[in-house]
């Protein structure tokens, strides 16, 4: 398919999604391929980091074939590879950059490490063709939660990130107190639909004046504190009043803060991403928030929501531009900075 | 014929190039389990020293377990990529099998590699060299309680030598020579001999891979990266546990 248009190769393994994509020019999607292993990690009720390590082993090269092909490309088109190298589950890390690599010296093809987050926020070239830096962003998944001033394609601060909890994983602790399972974004954004988000008023932890900070282990306890009450009270649970209350405490605290830190730093865009950018409740409420302020929102669509290598394609090609390249001592880092 | 192997299931990991002559070219990193930092460099510096390219690599052989997950893991995904990046074929090289190469094929004892697999068990085997230069597992590797290793050893130590290898002398060097006593005590076997491999021999390293892989290669034991896979001996300890409960 080659016809002289930068050809970038994109790999990602930081949580339990395998994933490799073939971008032309950054933003213009061939092939993105996930291979998620929800359904293993469903019977333990979380992602178990060794299982998740093995399954990115056994996929990897399936997932790497099948990109390759439904992009009709073949390894010698490349001309760049990208790398999530953190942050993450070290041992699922480990496989997409010992693969990377392994591809980059064998073909002689430039070799970029791409912060996790930084994909996150680039989904949205990919969806928005026009959208360029500056932004602020927010950034909600399973693992982090920061409100993020986009500067530059590669100039980054983190105004906000949270202390305690990310986002995803206080819905999936959450959803597991109340029996809905794993994962827990998606089952309490459905189950919500069906309750009364005013039914129980868990507390909105805004932390000190002016923070950009979160919190939601408070929350959290909160819930699990109300649920032991009832049950002693030999209450009946109203199970989705529960999880839409719950829902709705973070997700308020959320928009307010972003909001707050894009007038505050006066930028007219506002850039959702990260798994819980899924979310409907949070899609709804910033929608309106931007709205009223006169913020432009941007939203990716959900499947460059989850962890997926596109994404990361995107920043390589952006880190690329700007000659940041790495070489084969390239390393995983579980706790990378942005 | 050269064949690149790649040992990474141990504290160091090593590179190994070995020709139709059986010459061995060799890398090795002093750098303890820093593996998916050092192994592409490695490589590189390898071919340099052999002045080959990779297109003169006419397979590529891994050490596939058991050692450390994490290890096991760097090196059959590095060399599954590298495999199809090139397209040629793979070796799977039994890690416990690699150490009886660590010794010459001349030597008439018998090869006992423990790794170090906690929870008081050792990976481990045990293998001899018969007279035809053929190297023979006689004790089956798997995961074992050092206890029953020891005993499935026993009836071999009235007339053989054992030395052990690997990282699980270490821990159990102990238990086992106070084994050997108490096993000459009971049975009067006085020539019972028992010996620990020097230092230079005692680990897992890719001329051994190497020197196995020539022999899996003249067998026609050559496989496509897809069917390259890791030998764990273990399954997840949270997969354990979750049947444990599922079972009672």
């Amino acid at each position: 398919m080659k016809d002289n248009k930068f050809l970038t190769m994109a790999i990602e393994s930081s949580c339990d999604e395998t994933s490799v994509a073939l971008l032309t020019e950054g933003r213009n999607v061939l092939s993105n391929v996930i291979s998620s292993q929800i359904k293993v990690h469903q019977a333990f009720g979380g992602v178990v980091p060794e299982i998740a390590s093995r399954h990115h082993l056994d996929n990897i090269n399936t997932v790497l074939k099948q990109a390759l092909d439904e992009a009709d490309a073949r390894l010698d088109d490349v001309d760049l590879i990208g790398v999530t190298y953190g942050p993450g589950l070290v041992g699922a890390l480990l496989i997409g950059l010992a693969t990377a690599k392994a591809i980059s010296f064998s073909k002689k093809i430039p070799l970029v490490g791409v912060h996790h987050i930084q994909g996150h926020i680039s989904a949205n070239y990919i969806e928005h063709k026009d959208l360029k830096p500056p932004f602020m962003a927010l950034v909600v998944s399973g693992g982090h939660t920061n409100i993020v001033d986009v500067k530059g394609y590669n100039e980054y601060e983190v105004l906000g990130r949270t202390r305690d909890d990310a986002v995803g994983e206080a819905f999936d602790k959450v959803a597991r107190v109340l029996g809905l399972g794993y994962p827990g974004g998606p089952l309490i954004d459905k189950i919500s639909k069906k309750g009364n988000p005013h039914s129980v008023e868990f507390k909105r932890v805004y932390l000190e004046k002016d923070s950009l900070d979160f919190s939601f282990s408070g929350t959290k306890t909160g819930v699990l504190n109300y649920l032991n009450s009832q049950k002693l009270k030999g209450e009946e649970i109203d199970t989705a009043g529960v999880a839409a209350s719950f829902q709705l405490a973070v997700i308020e605290v959320i928009v307010n803060k972003a909001i707050y830190a894009a007038e505050k730093m006066r930028k007219n865009k506002l850039v959702l991403a990260g798994g819980v950018a899924a979310n409907s409740l949070l899609r709804d409420m910033l929608n309106k928030e931007c709205k009223r302020k006169g913020i432009e929102l941007f939203c990716p669509s959900p499947v460059l929501c989850t962890d997926n290598a596109a994404m990361i394609g995107c920043a390589a090609y952006y880190k690329y531009k700007e000659g940041m390249v790495d070489d084969l001592t390239l390393d995983a880092y579980p706790n990378l900075p942005l | 014929m050269n064949i690149l192997a790649i040992e990474t299931t141990g504290a160091n990991a090593s590179v190994a190039v070995i020709n139709e002559q059986k010459e061995v070219f060799f890398v090795s990193s002093q750098d303890n389990l820093n593996h998916l930092q050092n192994l592409m460099p490695m490589i590189e510096k390898l071919l340099e020293n052999c002045r080959l390219t990779l297109g003169d690599i006419t397979c590529i052989a891994a050490s596939e377990g058991p050692g450390s997950f994490t290890g096991i893991r760097i090196g059959v995904s590095s060399v599954r990529a590298m495999a199809q990046c090139l397209e040629i074929n793979t070796i799977s090289v039994p890690t416990l099998k690699s150490f009886a190469y660590n010794i010459s094929y001349e030597y008439d004892g018998i090869v006992c590699p423990i790794l170090d697999a906690r929870r008081n068990q050792v990976y481990g085997g045990a293998y001899k060299w018969d007279e035809e230069g053929n190297c023979i597992e006689i004790i089956p590797a798997s995961a074992y309680d050092l206890k029953d290793l020891l005993k499935k050893l026993m009836p071999f130590t009235l007339d053989n030598e054992i030395t052990f290898f690997g990282d699980g002398i270490k821990p159990y060097e102990e238990i086992i020579t106070a084994w050997s006593k108490e096993l000459q005590d009971i049975s009067f076997n006085n020539n019972m001999r028992i010996k620990f491999a020097n230092d230079d021999i005692r680990l897992q390293n890719a001329k051994s891979v190497a020197k196995l892989a020539y022999d899996i290669y003249k067998d026609d034991g050559m496989k496509s990266f897809w069917d390259l896979k890791p030998v764990y001996m273990r399954k997840a300890e949270a997969q354990r546990k979750l049947e444990e409960k599922l079972n009672g």
